[in-house]
C-alpha cells in the first residue's frame, strides 16, 4: 500500500468519511415532500380490489340476491359464516337466508366466500375500519350486512369487477335462478335469459 | 356383494365362471353382470340401480364392453352368462358414461344453490367425475312443482327418471304409490293417478333418489349436507329398533336420514333377511318433537295449586326432603316407581336400582306391563326365554308365517317388511287372522277375518285341528306323552262346530291353515296385541305355545312363537328388572341366590321377597293410601288408562307426585314436582329391540334448555337421598350392567337360544293345562260392536303426537273409524255424530268410513284422548301376570 | 476459538500463601439469562436462554412455540384450497412466497401444468415479494444493530410495493393471490405500469441503503466475522437460502431444481466466502438486484393467456359460467363444498423463499383433505444452529445473529 492511500485512510477514519456520505443522503431528504400522512385526517386511496368488510347485495329491483345456499359457509377456511336458509314466506318455493352471520372477528379476509357465492351475493367493500368498544358488535348479523351493502354498492360492484366475478353488463343483474312454480299457484315467471 | 338371492334360501344356484378386465370371477347363475362387478370389488357408476331390487337400465351409465359386441353394454340388465369376457375400464368407456351423464344434465335446471339435495347427489357427483364441461343445447323443463302431499314435494325438472323411487316402493315396500307418467312432454313420476300421495309415507323414495326431485316438506331448505352433524342412533318409536341418522345443526334436529340410501347402493341382497334399512314414516318425518316448542326446560314444582318454574338446586332440595319425610313417616313401602320403556336400559337399569336401593321399595313397574308382559311370562314358563323366539332374518326365511291379532303394518312398519319380503322374495304363505282388515291382510296367501275378541277361540281351534286331524309332529309328541295325553284330553271337550260359529272361520279353512303350518320346513306364529294386549293374553301364548310344540314348531331353527312390541325398550324393561317379579337379567326377585348376589353387588339390603306390586296394584294401593309417593318416569297413566281404573283418584290420594317427562304431560299437569328429562337425541345408552338385539342410543345434541338425561337426574336424587353412586357416563352403568348380567350387550347380536320345553312339560304341565281350553262365551247382544283402539302406523304412543309432522299427516279427526256397510246401516253418513255406549258409559262422535274396520267393528286410535273414547273401555286384568287388558270392549252404536 | 469448560472450577488462592487464610474463596459460574420473549428484537416471541460467562455466550437454548397456532393441524381440517389463506400467516412478512411454496406442492401432488403466463406472473410476483423480504431483513438487521436511517428508507420502499399488492390481490399482508392450478387475478395495465415505474426507481435506492451500512464502521464491525458458520457445519445444520450461501455454498433450488419461470430467466446467485453476517448482507443486497433483474426479463417475455390451469376436476370455473351453465355450477359447488381429491401419495417439494428453503410435505390417502402436511420452515431450521454460531460471542451479539438468519416466528413456530 503506497503512502498515499494510507494516508487517504488515515484521514477518512480520522474524519468519519462514511458518516459524511452517509449524512448526504439524509441532508438531500430534508428537500424531498413527506411521504408520510396524517391518518385519520387524511386517507388512503384503496384500490377497487381491495377486500375490506363485506356487505350483501340485492338485486336492482330491492329483491335479496341471497338464496340462502350455504356455499359461502363451505368455502370459508376460518368457519366464520354462519347461514340459516328456509322457504320465503312471501314468494312460495324459493329459499332465502332467514339469518346470515359473519363473525367479522374471525375473518381472515380471504374473500373465498365472494369467490364461491353462485349469484354474487356478497362481495368486499372498501371499508376497513370497524374498530368497536364492544366486540360483540363485530357479530355482522344480515341487516348490517345488507346496510353495508347498501352504502357501499358502488365499491362492492367495483370490488366484483375487479376481481372478475361480474360483467358490467345489464344482465349479470337479472334473477339467474328460475324457481319451480307450485302445482297449485304460480310464483314467478321464467327469467329472460332462460326462456 | 349385490347378487339376488336364490327363492328357496334352502338351495344354492349354480355357479358360472367369466373374466373381468382379465380376471377370471366365479358367480352364481342367473344374476345380472353389474352384480358380479360390483361383487369383485369394483364400482361402476349406476344412477339407476340399487342392490334392493332388480336393475332397472334407465340412467346408461354402468356400460361395459363384452368381446364379442362393437357397442357397450349395459351391465345391469345384461345377465352374468359363463365364458363372458368382459372389460369394465377404457378411455372409450369413459366417453361413454360421460355421454351419458351430459344426457341427464342437459334438461337439468341450474338450481343447484336452492336444491336440497346439492351436496348429495349423484348427478352431480358424476357430472364432477366425468368432467362434464361444455353442454350443447342444454334446455329447461319448466315443470311445476308438485307440492300437493302433506309430506313430499316432487321437482320433477330435477328427475332423471332412474325409478329407484318408483322400484323400492313397488319392489321392496310393496306398496306402489308411484308411477311414471308423460306429462308436458317428459316421463314424470307422478303419485298412483296423479293425484295428492297418499301411501303410508315411509319416507324411503326420498331417500334412494339420487338427485333433489323428492325432497321433505319438514325440512325443505333449511340445510346443506356439509352444515350437519349426522349422529348413529336408534329410532325410540317402536321396537322394531331401526337404525337411523340424526342429522343435526348446533340444537336442531334437521332431518333424519336412513342407511338405505342411494349412497351405498352396493351389497348384498341375501343381507336385506337382516333389514333393507329403510324407516317408516314415525322413524323419518316424526322428529320434530326433539327439539320441539312444548319440550320441558326448567323443572316445575306446585305452588298453591300452580306449576312454577323453579332452579334445578331449589327443585331437588325440596323433593329430597318430601321424600325422605314420607320414608320416616310411612316406611318405604309407601313409595311406588313407574317407568315408560322408552328409556334406555341403562336409565331402567339404574331406576329399578333408585327405587330397590335407595328407597326401599319394590312397588315399581314399566309399560312392558300393558301387554309384553304376558308373553314374556308365557314364554319364560313354557320354554324359559323371556323374550321373543325369533329374530329378523328367521321372519324373512320363514316358509309359513301366521300373524294372528296384529296389525303388524301399523305397529311395526319395518317388521311387516321383513314378512313381505318372506312373501316376495322367499314366497312364503303367510296367514293372517284378525278382526281387522290389515294391510298385512292384503299381501297374504291366506287372509282371514275372524270375529272379534275370538282371537282365543281361533287358536282353540287350532290346536284341536291338529290333533284331531293328526297334524302333529310325532317326534316332538312322543318326547312327552303324558303332556300330551293331557293336551289331547283337554281340546277333547271343544267342539269344533262351535268354534267355527263363535269365529266364523269353517272347518276347512282351520285344517288349510293348520296344514300348511304344520307341513312348512320353517314356521313361525306372530302374535301382537290382538293376544298380548287381550283378555286372556298370558293363556292365549301358551295356547300357542302347545300349538307350536305339537306340531314340531318350536325348538327347531327357524320355528317358534314371536312377538312384536310397541315401545322401543320394553324388552329392555324386563330384562333390566324393572318388575316387581324380575330382577336384571330375568332373575326371580324371590329367588335366593340372585337376591344375594345382587344386594352384594348394590351393598344394599333388597326389599323383602314376596312384596311388590304391578302396575294395577300400585294404582289402588294408591287409592287406598298406603302409597303415599309415586315416582313417575315419562309414563302416563292418567291418559292411558281407561277411567275404570280411577286413575286420577289414585293420583289425587298420593301425598307426593313426582312425574319426570320430556313433556307436561296429563299425569304431569297433576304432579307436585315435573322434572324435565331428555329425549334420546340428548343421551347416549342402548334400547333393546324386539330381536333381543342391544342397539346403541348415541347424544346427537346437548340436552334442551336444562333438562338432563334422566339417568343423571336419578343419580343426582339417589346420591342426595343418602347413596353413593359414581356415574359420571352412561358407559359407568354398562359396566355395572356387564358385572351383573354378563354378556347382555353382546356385541349388539341378538343371543341365540333354543326354546326347551321339556321341563315345563314333564313337570305340572297335565294340571295346568285342563283349565286352559275352555268353550268360549258370547257376548252381550245388547252391544253388538266391538270398539277396538288401537295403532296407527303414523303414531306411537302419546309421544309422536308432539311432533307436528306425524300431527300434520295423521290428525286427530276426533271420529270413529267404521266399516262403511254398517254406516249405511245404521244410516249415518261421515261427520255424522254417533252415540257410542259401553258398560262405562256414553259419548258422542263423529263417525268416518275405514276400509280397515272390518264389519261389526269399530276403531278409534289409542294416540288421542279427544273425544275421551279410552274411558268407554272395560278393564279385565289378567290374574297371573297383572297385565290389564282395556283396549276392547262391547259397544252400541246409535245415532245421536 | 476454543472455551474450555469452567463452570465446575473453583478458584482458588494459593495455600501457600500467607495470606491465603484470611481471603475469601472465589468461584466464578455461568449466568443464566433469558432473552425474550419479550424482546424487540427477537423478531416475535422468541425465548432464548443464553448461559453466559461473563459476556460471552456459553450455550444457548432456545425455546420456541410461543406463536403456535397448530397451522399443520389446521390443514388437516380443510380442504386443500381452504388452506391458502392459512399459509398467508406462516412468514407474515413474506405471505405470496408461503402462497407460492405451498401451491406449487398440491401441484406437484397433483401433477398439474400452470399455464406459461401463470408461471410468469408467479414469478414477478414471487420476486417483489422477494425485494420486500430482503428490505425488510436490512432494515429489521440495521436496527437491531443499531442503524436507524435504512430502516425508514427500506420502509419507505416496501410501501409502495404492499400497496402494490393491495391492487393487485386486494390485501397487503394477507394476500392469498396464488391458487392451486394458476393465480386469482391478472396484472391489469396499471399495475403493470406501476411495476416497471418502481424497476426504474428501485435500483438505486439500493445503493442507497448501501451507503449507510457498507462503510460504515461499526456495521462491519458489528457484522464482520459475527456468526460464523464453516460451509459443512452450514450443510450438516440443513441452512438454506442465503444463510448457507454466505459460507461459500452455491445451493439455489431456483438454479438446482428450476421451477415456475426461473429456467427462462438469466440470473446470478450470488455466493459469499467468509459465512458471517457480512456475507449474508452482501448476498442480499445483491440478490435484490437480480430480482429486478428477473422481474424485467419476466415482464418481456411474458405472453398474453389463460392465468389459470383449465382442469375442471381442480380448479374453479370461470365465474361468469357458472350462472348460466350447470356444468360449471356443479363444478364450482363440488369444488367449494367437498374440494377436490388430490391422489393418494406422498410428496415434498421445497421452494426457494428468501429466508432458504420452504418446503411442503404432504400425504394424501386419496382424498380431499391432506392427511398430513408439514413445512420445512427455514426459520425453524436455522434456530437449529443457533447454538452453533453463537458460542463464544458477546452477549450484545445474539440480536445480529438472530437477525443473521431472517426468523420469523409465525413461519418458525407455524
Amino acid at each position: 500500500m503506497n503512502v498515499g492511500a494510507l494516508t487517504k485512510k488515515v484521514l477518512q477514519a480520522a474524519l468519519f468519511y462514511e458518516i459524511w456520505d452517509a449524512m448526504k443522503v439524509t441532508f438531500q431528504h430534508m428537500f424531498h415532500r413527506p411521504i408520510t400522512f396524517q391518518y385519520p385526517r387524511e386517507q388512503r386511496t384503496i384500490p377497487d380490489a381491495h377486500r375490506g368488510a363485506l356487505g350483501l347485495l340485492r338485486y336492482d329491483d330491492g329483491h335479496e340476491r341471497c338464496v340462502g345456499c350455504d356455499l359461502c359457509e363451505a368455502a370459508c377456511p376460518s368457519r366464520c359464516i354462519k347461514v340459516i336458509s328456509a322457504e320465503d314466506p312471501s314468494r312460495p318455493l324459493q329459499r332465502y337466508a332467514t339469518e346470515f352471520y359473519i363473525d367479522i372477528t374471525k375473518c381472515v379476509f380471504c374473500g373465498y366466500c365472494v369467490e364461491a357465492c353462485p349469484v354474487n351475493a356478497l362481495a368486499m367493500t372498501k371499508m376497513y375500519e370497524f374498530s368497536t368498544h364492544d366486540k360483540r358488535t363485530l357479530l355482522f348479523d344480515k341487516k348490517r350486512l345488507y346496510d353495508i351493502g347498501e352504502r357501499h354498492l358502488d365499491d362492492a360492484k367495483k370490488y366484483l369487477y375487479a376481481h372478475n366475478q361480474e360483467k358490467n353488463v345489464e344482465e349479470s343483474r337479472e334473477y339467474r335462478y328460475y324457481f319451480p312454480q307450485s302445482v297449485l299457484k304460480s310464483t314467478q315467471s321464467p327469467p329472460k335469459h332462460l326462456s | 356383494m349385490g347378487l339376488k338371492p336364490a327363492t328357496n334360501p334352502d338351495v344354492e344356484a349354480a355357479t358360472i365362471e367369466l373374466t373381468i378386465d382379465g380376471k377370471t370371477v366365479t358367480a352364481k347363475d342367473g344374476v345380472s353382470l353389474y352384480d358380479v362387478i360390483s361383487m369383485t370389488g369394483k364400482i361402476i357408476p349406476a344412477m339407476c340401480y340399487h342392490y334392493t331390487f332388480d336393475p332397472f337400465g334407465s340412467c346408461g351409465m354402468c356400460l361395459v364392453m363384452q368381446e364379442g359386441k362393437k357397442a357397450p353394454v349395459r351391465s345391469c340388465t345384461a345377465k352374468a352368462t359363463a365364458g363372458m369376457i368382459i372389460r369394465t375400464e377404457g378411455d372409450d368407456l369413459f366417453l361413454a358414461r360421460k355421454k351419458a351423464v351430459e344426457k341427464h344434465l342437459s334438461v337439468h335446471p341450474l338450481d343447484c344453490p336452492v336444491c336440497d339435495a346439492d351436496g348429495h347427489c349423484e348427478l352431480q357427483d358424476m357430472a364432477f367425475e366425468h368432467g362434464v364441461t361444455n353442454l350443447a343445447n342444454a334446455k329447461q323443463k319448466f315443470i311445476p312443482e308438485d307440492t300437493r302431499s302433506p309430506v313430499l314435494d316432487f321437482n320433477m325438472n330435477r328427475c332423471i327418471a332412474c325409478a329407484e323411487c318408483i322400484n323400492v316402493c313397488k319392489d321392496v315396500l310393496m306398496i306402489d304409490a308411484l308411477q311414471f307418467m308423460k306429462k308436458g312432454g317428459f316421463n314424470q313420476v307422478v303419485p298412483k293417478g296423479d293425484v295428492a300421495l297418499d301411501c303410508e309415507f315411509c319416507g324411503d323414495c326420498l331417500a334412494v333418489c339420487p338427485v333433489g326431485a323428492i325432497t321433505n316438506k319438514f325440512s325443505k331448505y333449511l340445510y346443506k349436507p356439509w352444515q350437519m352433524k349426522k349422529t348413529t342412533t336408534t329410532c325410540n318409536y317402536c321396537g322394531d329398533g331401526c337404525q337411523l341418522y340424526l342429522e343435526t345443526k348446533d340444537e336442531e334436529v334437521i332431518r333424519v336420514t336412513s342407511p338405505l340410501s342411494w349412497k351405498n347402493k352396493w351389497g348384498d341382497r341375501s343381507e336385506t333377511a337382516k333389514g333393507h334399512g329403510g324407516l317408516c314414516v314415525r322413524g323419518r318425518f316424526g322428529f320434530e318433537y326433539l327439539d320441539g316448542k312444548t319440550r320441558l326446560r326448567n323443572p316445575l314444582v306446585r305452588e298453591h295449586n300452580q306449576l312454577v318454574e323453579k332452579p334445578w338446586i331449589e327443585t331437588m332440595q325440596t323433593l329430597v326432603d318430601r321424600f325422605t319425610a314420607i320414608t320416616h313417616r310411612h316406611g318405604a313401602d309407601a313409595i311406588a316407581g313407574l317407568i315408560t320403556a322408552r328409556c334406555t336400559n341403562e336409565e331402567l337399569y339404574l331406576f329399578q336400582k333408585l327405587m330397590r336401593t335407595v328407597f326401599g321399595t319394590n312397588h315399581l313397574d314399566s309399560s312392558a306391563r300393558y301387554g309384553h308382559m304376558n308373553f314374556v311370562h308365557a314364554s319364560k314358563h313354557a320354554v324359559g326365554l323371556g323374550r321373543t323366539h325369533n329374530d329378523w332374518e328367521d321372519l324373512t326365511k320363514a316358509k309359513a308365517v301366521l300373524v294372528i291379532g296384529s296389525n303388524l303394518t301399523e305397529t311395526n312398519p319395518l317388521t311387516a317388511m321383513r314378512i313381505k319380503e318372506a312373501i316376495r322374495v322367499y314366497k312364503a304363505q303367510v296367514v293372517t287372522l284378525d278382526s281387522a282388515v290389515t294391510n298385512m291382510a292384503k299381501l297374504a296367501s291366506h287372509p282371514l277375518l275372524i270375529n272379534p275378541g275370538t282371537e282365543g277361540a281361533v287358536i282353540d281351534g287350532l290346536v284341536k285341528t291338529a290333533i284331531d286331524q293328526d297334524l302333529v309332529d310325532e317326534e316332538s309328541v312322543k318326547k312327552h306323552p303324558r303332556a300330551f295325553d293331557a293336551l289331547k284330553a283337554a281340546v277333547g271337550t271343544l267342539s269344533l262346530e262351535q268354534i267355527s260359529a263363535h269365529t266364523g272361520l269353517s272347518s276347512e279353512t282351520f285344517k288349510e291353515i293348520v296344514a300348511l303350518f304344520a307341513e312348512s320346513p320353517r314356521s313361525i306364529i306372530l302374535c301382537a296385541e290382538g293376544i298380548v294386549r287381550r283378555t286372556n293374553g298370558y293363556q292365549n301364548v301358551l295356547k300357542l305355545i302347545d300349538l307350536a310344540w305339537i306340531t314340531g314348531k318350536l325348538d327347531r331353527p327357524g320355528c317358534g312363537v314371536s312377538t312384536v312390541t310397541e315401545e322401543p325398550n320394553e324388552q329392555g324393561a324386563v330384562d333390566m328388572g324393572v318388575a316387581p317379579e324380575f330382577l336384571p337379567g330375568q332373575a326371580r326377585f324371590d329367588d335366593a341366590a340372585a337376591r344375594d348376589r345382587f344386594a352384594k353387588a348394590w351393598d344394599a339390603p333388597l326389599p323383602q321377597a314376596g312384596t311388590g306390586s304391578h302396575l294395577v296394584d300400585i294404582l289402588n294401593r294408591c287409592r287406598s293410601g298406603q302409597i303415599k309417593a309415586l315416582y313417575i318416569l315419562g309414563e302416563n297413566p292418567l291418559g292411558t288408562l281407561p277411567a275404570s281404573l280411577e286413575v286420577r283418584t289414585a293420583l289425587e290420594h298420593v301425598e307426593l307426585l313426582v312425574v319426570q317427562d320430556p313433556f307436561l304431560t296429563q299425569t304431569g299437569r297433576q304432579a307436585h314436582f315435573v322434572l324435565p328429562a331428555c329425549t334420546y337425541a340428548e343421551k347416549d345408552g342402548t334400547f333393546t329391540n324386539l330381536e333381543g338385539r342391544v342397539l346403541r342410543v348415541r347424544q346427537a345434541m346437548d340436552p334442551l334448555g336444562d333438562s338432563l338425561p334422566d339417568w343423571h337426574i336419578m343419580t343426582a336424587l339417589a346420591n342426595a337421598m343418602g347413596a353413593h353412586w359414581e356415574y359420571q357416563s352412561v358407559n359407568d352403568i354398562q359396566a355395572e350392567i356387564l358385572k351383573l348380567v354378563p354378556g347382555y350387550y353382546n356385541l349388539g347380536q341378538p343371543r341365540k337360544i333354543v326354546p326347551t320345553p321339556d321341563h315345563y312339560l314333564s313337570d305340572g304341565y297335565a294340571a295346568e293345562v285342563g283349565a286352559r281350553y275352555r268353550a268360549s262365551e258370547g257376548h252381550d247382544q245388547t252391544r253388538p260392536f266391538s270398539l277396538q283402539m288401537g295403532q296407527v302406523l303414523m303414531h306411537s304412543g302419546k309421544m309422536s303426537t308432539e311432533a307436528p309432522g306425524l300431527i300434520k299427516i295423521a290428525p286427530n279427526t276426533g271420529k270413529l273409524h267404521m266399516n262403511i256397510r254398517d254406516m249405511e246401516q245404521l244410516g249415518v253418513q261421515e261427520g255424522v255424530k254417533v252415540c257410542l255406549a259401553s258398560e262405562r258409559g256414553s259419548l258422542q262422535l263423529g263417525v268416518q268410513p275405514d276400509q280397515s274396520v272390518a264389519p261389526g267393528t269399530c276403531f278409534f286410535p289409542e294416540h288421542f284422548n279427544e273425544p275421551p273414547v279410552k274411558d268407554l273401555m272395560t278393564v279385565s286384568i289378567d290374574p297371573v301376570t297383572g297385565v290389564p287388558a282395556f283396549k276392547q270392549c262391547w259397544v252400541s252404536i246409535e245415532r245421536a | 476459538m476454543a472455551f474450555e469448560d469452567q463452570r465446575t472450577t473453583v478458584y482458588k488462592v494459593d495455600p501457600e500463601h500467607p495470606e491465603s487464610k484470611t481471603l475469601p474463596t472465589l468461584r466464578t459460574e455461568e449466568l443464566l439469562l433469558n432473552m425474550g420473549p419479550q424482546h424487540p428484537s427477537t423478531h416475535g416471541v422468541l425465548k432464548v436462554i443464553l448461559e453466559l460467562e461473563g459476556e460471552r455466550l456459553v450455550k444457548s437454548t432456545p425455546v420456541m412455540g410461543y406463536l403456535h397456532r397448530g397451522v399443520e393441524k389446521l390443514a388437516e381440517d380443510g380442504t386443500y384450497h381452504q388452506f391458502i389463506p392459512h399459509t398467508d400467516r406462516l412468514d407474515y412478512v413474506c405471505a405470496m412466497y408461503n402462497n407460492f411454496a405451498y401451491c406449487r406442492a398440491v401441484e406437484k401432488l397433483l401433477d398439474l401444468k400452470v399455464p406459461d403466463r401463470a408461471e410468469y406472473l408467479r414469478t414477478i410476483v414471487a420476486e417483489v415479494q422477494r425485494i420486500i423480504g430482503h428490505q425488510f431483513w436490512v432494515s429489521a438487521q440495521a436496527l437491531d444493530i443499531g442503524a436507524m436511517t435504512v430502516f425508514f428508507y427500506c420502509f419507505r420502499d416496501r410501501e409502495i410495493l404492499l400497496d402494490w399488492f393491495d391492487e393487485l390481490c386486494g390485501a397487503r399482508l394477507t394476500t392469498s393471490w396464488y391458487r392451486i392450478g394458476g393465480v386469482e387475478r391478472d396484472l391489469t395495465p396499471s399495475l403493470i405500469e406501476k411495476l416497471k415505474a418502481f424497476l426504474d426507481y428501485f435500483p438505486p435506492k439500493i445503493d442507497e441503503y448501501q451507503v449507510f451500512l457498507e462503510k460504515n464502521r461499526i456495521w462491519l464491525g458489528r457484522t464482520k466475522g459475527v456468526a460464523v458458520i464453516s460451509a459443512e457445519d452450514a450443510i450438516s445444520f440443513g441452512l438454506s437460502g442465503p444463510t448457507l450461501r454466505g459460507s461459500g455454498v452455491d445451493y439455489d433450488l431456483r438454479k438446482y431444481e428450476p421451477y415456475s419461470a426461473y429456467p427462462k430467466c438469466e440470473f446470478s446467485v450470488p455466493v459469499g466466502k467468509n459465512g458471517d453476517t457480512y456475507d449474508r448482507y452482501w448476498i442480499r443486497m445483491m440478490e435484490l438486484y437480480e430480482s429486478v433483474k428477473i422481474i424485467k426479463q419476466c415482464l418481456e417475455q411474458m405472453e398474453e393467456g389463460p392465468i389459470m390451469a383449465d382442469v375442471p376436476s381442480v380448479t374453479l370455473p370461470p365465474k361468469q359460467r357458472v350462472f348460466t351453465n350447470l356444468e360449471a355450477m356443479i363444478q364450482q359447488f363440488k369444488l367449494f363444498s367437498e374440494g377436490f381429491k388430490a391422489p393418494p401419495g406422498e410428496i415434498y417439494c421445497g421452494t426457494e423463499a428468501h429466508k432458504g428453503e420452504l418446503g411442503f410435505h404432504i400425504v394424501s390417502t386419496g382424498g380431499s383433505k391432506p392427511y398430513r402436511l408439514k413445512i420445512r420452515a427455514p426459520s425453524f431450521i436455522h434456530m437449529g444452529a443457533f447454538d452453533h454460531m453463537a458460542r463464544g460471542y458477546m452477549i450484545s451479539d445474539a440480536c445480529t445473529i438472530f437477525g443473521t438468519y431472517d426468523i420469523v416466528m409465525g413461519e418458525c413456530d407455524r
